[in-house]
């Protein structure tokens, strides 16, 4: 929807006082009193936008840590300067997002329609392990950044890519993270409206 | 029809990131014709909403997983686009001037595909996105 909905208030034209788009001060210094801001009736309302937002979030940072990565590796070719196996790092943060996702919220909670292949306790393993797997590719890309590049004293940014690739990119932060910071997000704009925050119920 | 303004303008729009793009290539202190690589991620990205929209026909769940990744897919292939000129600029094969006549076509195409998503609503079964 769009926010904004400018129409022109005030038109120089002299012609009886029933033309609709006169306004008081019939001169053109009023034109922007037309712009109203703040005061859209969006269709959709917050609660759908909020998946949007986050799987937006999510597709920028996931895609983001990738091309940095990718970057470090055409810079630094050789085995020497960027072990070919730290992409692993990657590769296992990529396969617990994959994992962290897969499962919903109602799944685990167990009030879904349809139980799934795992059940509801098989969802809970699921998504532990997705989590494990991510936490761990983030301590591993910490120890690669300083146990492979800080210490021995070489260039130190494919560490650094590695680190923020994990970090950024491919952890916990995508998805899940994006809906709990738009959720975040609404809980504030809802608290500097003064409204009822009757969208808590959404939160994981 | 939505008008005939608004196809005119995306269209003019449309023209103008092209031209950034072939500028970035074609200019005479960069002559190297790797950006238009960008073209393809150009091509694929509204691919996924369209694929979401043809098979989620049920419009009332508008918010379904299938919707979710076609954004999330979207996103990415337009990071992509971005990614790629600052991959090659970053690696000293094209110049960093070209690089950022590149973004700059980029960031012109993609608020055209935007646009026409927002005003011709990506297809005829969502007229009264039109409004």
């Amino acid at each position: 929807c769009w926010c904004i909905d400018i129409h022109y208030g005030t038109l120089p034209i002299k012609k009886n006082t029933q033309q609709t788009f006169i306004r008081l001060g019939d001169s053109m210094s009023g034109f922007l009193d037309g712009i109203r801001c703040g005061d859209c009736e969006c269709n959709v309302d917050w609660g759908e936008r909020r998946n949007t937002i986050a799987s937006v979030a999510a597709g920028v940072l996931f895609f983001t840590g990738w091309w940095i990565i990718i970057d470090a590796a055409v810079k630094y070719p050789d085995e020497g300067q960027f072990h070919h196996a730290y992409h692993t790092c990657g590769v296992i943060a990529t396969l617990a997002f994959l994992m962290i996702n897969a499962v919903s919220n109602g799944q685990v909670r167990g009030d879904s329609y349809s139980e799934g292949c795992l059940g509801q306790t098989g969802a809970r393993v699921w998504l532990f392990i997705g989590f494990m797997l991510a936490f761990g590719s983030l301590i591993a890309s910490m120890w690669i950044l300083f146990g492979g590049f800080v210490v021995p004293k070489k260039p130190v940014y494919p560490g650094i890519a590695i680190f923020f690739q994990n970090g950024f990119g491919l952890q916990v932060w995508t998805h899940r993270g994006s809906l709990a910071v738009t959720d975040l997000f609404t809980l504030g704009s809802f608290y500097c409206k003064r409204q009822r925050a009757s969208v808590i119920i959404h939160f994981l | 029809m939505a008008g005939i303004k608004a196809l005119v303008g995306l269209s003019f729009s449309g023209a103008i990131g092209l031209t950034f793009l072939l500028l970035s290539c074609a200019l005479e202190d960069y002559q190297k014709y790797w950006p238009l690589f960008v073209l393809i991620f150009y091509v694929l990205s509204p691919i996924p909403i369209f694929i979401a929209r043809r098979v989620s026909d049920d419009t009332d769940a508008s918010s379904s997983a299938c919707r979710e990744l076609a954004y999330f897919l979207t996103t990415g292939i337009v990071v992509s686009a971005f990614g790629l000129p600052i991959v090659l600029a970053h690696t000293t094969i094209i110049k960093w001037g070209a690089c950022g006549l590149v973004l700059t076509g980029n960031a012109v195409i993609f608020l055209t595909i935007l646009g026409f998503f927002i005003v011709f609503g990506g297809g005829d079964d969502f007229s009264w996105e039109q409004w």
